[in-house]
């Protein structure tokens, strides 16, 4: 047997000019990491115009003529925020759609506190989003609007427009779970396990922190040891370490999730996944899929490991509609918005798909139920009056440093 | 007589000596008690106030009785029985201890064991049926020997507090032992993630394809340690070891909770409890008023 030629000489050598890098690389980072930098997330200019409880809608400030009349809504996930789709300039969907001439609202769901335990899936879909759907409706005059879910907020969308389908125009669902009898994501077979009831009996609230634990514990390997070499490698890079930073901050601030709503999710989707079989319910009424009678395109990442292609696929063959579109992205589950390569293809594609569906309607009075919440009203009001005013543009600066 | 009767012989009579001093020390201070405060006898003069006459009376009372129980005591057939308690009292305890400290031994042993394991190889991507024992060997003794200790009934006024804050202290440390398990569990794949790196150097050293660059070393590591967690992730092992212990965790958490409820009592503080009725009701009362709006509104 012939011995192992382990050039040991050459492997130190090499670490040794390495040690000397890094601590180059430490002193140049000091400079980077104690000066100024630019971390802030969701810039983008945007208008609180309606607030119910702790929910607000963003309305954003067109940057060019609006290209399409329909004005598209964004529902993110309850769990994280939707700072996400507004990560930095020139890597932001929402900016994107802007450049489009997209007339965008996003909702941001705020942080629920005990109060908000007992919210359940009903309250945010025919409560939250239904009021906000026809608050838009209603300042546009316009009968539709289109509707784009992310991740739960995906789902959300989905029962929406099966209890609502009169008020959508086109659905358009990313990284959504409709499926979860599935075990390619470790979060579909962890969630079979778990149990939610106790958990919400617990904690009132499914805490932020405990989510985001679960998380990173998905891919430790990744998230817990490679990512932070990776930034220690990068340190001395001023963008680098701004877009890390803006990463970190957007993934930890994570609200908790109102508790009737988890225990709901857990159970009735990832446990007796009721809603790709038309199955559930909310409040007794039954989320039938085949009611989802308008144009729908369901997009998702092939390399997502929270919800991956099999737990999103199966959708657009449970619908009603023949108007549906598949698109697989070579992507992850957060890529699919963050990623340069992948912004480039996504947005182009979602208005492309709008544009070829916004027919003109008829602007008619639309009969929407009168607004029940004096909030609603007043910010409804608000946003009327003074819709780009100068103390308005303060408070997005102020709500924008503050959210990042 | 046997040496055993000798052995014994003494401490009984020195019992029994000790007990009739005592009986007679009470007897004494009785009477000189007596003496210094007339009243006790009964015979209150008219100065004597109520309060003073009932404090005497007490005291009276409770001197005889001391003086009762130091005279029984002082029997013979008392003597006997205190004595065979207190001979029983060293064998609970060396019980006791004896149990505590087998259960120790085993743990100990275990871990020898599992020392001289160390050593032998550790099957990459393998997961199933892990050498959990260490922590199973600690859940009996805890659950054998500690917990019947906590669970046992409490008595009294304060029987219900007690029996929570016991309660706090068991769903703890049952937290902790699932916590242990739970980190030791994510700790295998390290410590496989390194045999199989090692494997591969060698492997590469064999084929004299060994990099001078450190980094390639690490992308290697962090690549088979990323697919040593996957397999970990879904066996049913550590799903069972999830489960349990965000199971321990919240029962600790709502024993804990429970603690600080009673805790809080005298303190002028709304407790959890008491706000999410209040929360539950507002809950409730705004989803009636917007329904009840809703039914005007369309109405109207």
């Amino acid at each position: 047997m012939s011995p192992s030629k382990i050039p040991v000489d050459a492997i130190l050598s090499k670490l040794a000019e390495d040690v000397e890098k890094s601590q180059d690389r430490m002193m140049k980072s000091q400079d980077v990491l104690l000066g100024p930098l630019d971390t802030a997330i969701a810039t983008t200019p945007y208008d609180v115009v309606y607030e119910e409880d702790r929910v607000k809608l963003k309305h954003y400030r067109p940057a060019k003529e609006i290209q399409i009349k329909t004005p598209l809504l964004m529902v993110y996930a309850l769990i994280n925020r939707e700072t996400m789709l507004d990560l930095q300039p020139g890597r932001s969907v929402v900016q994107n759609f802007l450049n489009e001439g997209i007339d965008l609202y996003m909702i941001d769901w705020g942080f629920p506190t005990r109060k908000d335990r007992y919210l359940t899936i009903d309250d945010h879909v025919s409560g939250y989003i239904n009021n906000i759907v026809d608050f838009i409706r209603e300042r546009h005059g316009a009968p539709k609007i289109n509707l784009m879910g992310i991740c739960m907020g995906g789902s959300f969308s989905v029962m929406y427009s099966s209890l609502f389908p009169d008020k959508v125009k086109n659905l358009i669902t990313t990284v959504t779970p409709t499926n979860f009898d599935t075990d390619k994501g470790l979060l579909h077979v962890w969630m079979k396990t778990i149990n939610a009831d106790r958990m919400i009996d617990t904690y009132g609230n499914m805490p932020g922190d405990l989510l985001n634990m679960g998380f990173l514990l998905l891919n430790p390997a990744r998230l817990m040891i490679d990512k932070y070499i990776g930034f220690f490698e990068n340190m001395d890079n001023r963008q680098f370490v701004e877009n890390f930073i803006r990463m970190e901050k957007w993934i930890f601030d994570s609200p908790d999730v109102p508790g009737e709503t988890f225990r709901q999710f857990v159970n009735d989707c990832y446990k007796k996944n009721l809603l790709i079989h038309s199955k559930m319910q909310l409040d007794g009424k039954i989320i039938d899929l085949k009611k989802i009678q308008m144009p729908l395109m369901n997009i998702y990442g092939r390399y997502d490991h929270l919800v991956p292609p099999e737990a999103c696929e199966l959708l657009t063959k449970k619908v009603g509609t023949k108007d549906t579109e598949d698109i697989c992205l070579d992507t992850g589950h957060i890529g699919i918005y963050v990623s340069s390569k992948t912004q480039k293809e996504l947005t182009p594609r979602i208005f492309r798909w709008l544009k070829e569906r916004d027919q003109a309607e008829t602007p008619n009075k639309i009969k929407t139920a009168k607004r029940t919440s004096k909030r609603t009203a007043k910010a409804a009001e608000k946003s009327k009056s003074a819709p780009t005013g100068k103390k308005r543009t303060e408070g997005v600066k102020k709500r924008a440093t503050a959210g990042g | 007589m046997t040496v055993k009767d000798n052995e014994w012989s003494w401490p009984s009579s020195l019992l029994n000596a000790w007990t009739q001093a005592t009986a007679d020390f009470w007897a004494t201070a009785s009477q000189e008690w007596s003496a210094g405060f007339p009243g006790l006898s009964g015979n209150f003069g008219p100065a004597a106030g109520d309060a003073q006459s009932r404090t005497q009376e007490q005291w009276q009372a409770a001197l005889k009785m001391w003086q009762t129980i130091s005279s029984s005591f002082s029997s013979p057939e008392a003597t006997e029985a205190l004595l065979k308690g207190m001979q029983t009292w060293p064998e609970i305890s060396s019980k006791l201890i004896r149990t505590i400290w087998e259960g120790y031994s085993h743990l100990h042993q275990h871990w020898l064991r599992k020392l001289g394991r160390l050593g032998e190889t550790t099957e990459a991507y393998k997961f199933e049926n892990l050498d959990q024992e260490i922590f199973k060997t600690w859940q009996e003794l805890y659950q054998k020997e500690i917990q019947p200790y906590l669970q046992a009934p409490q008595l009294g006024l304060t029987r219900f507090y007690q029996e929570r804050a016991n309660d706090a202290v068991d769903k703890f440390h049952l937290y902790q032992a699932a916590v242990g398990e739970f980190i030791h569990m994510l700790h295998l794949p390290m410590e496989k993630s390194v045999r199989v790196v090692y494997e591969k150097i060698e492997e590469l050293a064999k084929e004299g394809q060994l990099s001078e660059d450190f980094k390639e070393y690490y992308n290697i590591w962090i690549k088979v340690l990323e697919g040593h967690y996957m397999t970990l992730f879904k066996s049913p092992d550590y799903l069972q070891c999830l489960a349990q212990t965000l199971n321990a965790a919240n029962e600790f958490k709502m024993a804990r909770h429970r603690l600080l409820i009673d805790m809080l009592q005298p303190l002028p503080l709304p407790t959890n409890r008491e706000m999410d009725e209040l929360y539950k009701e507002l809950y409730l009362l705004k989803k009636r008023v917007r329904e009840l709006e809703q039914n005007t509104g369309e109405k109207g």
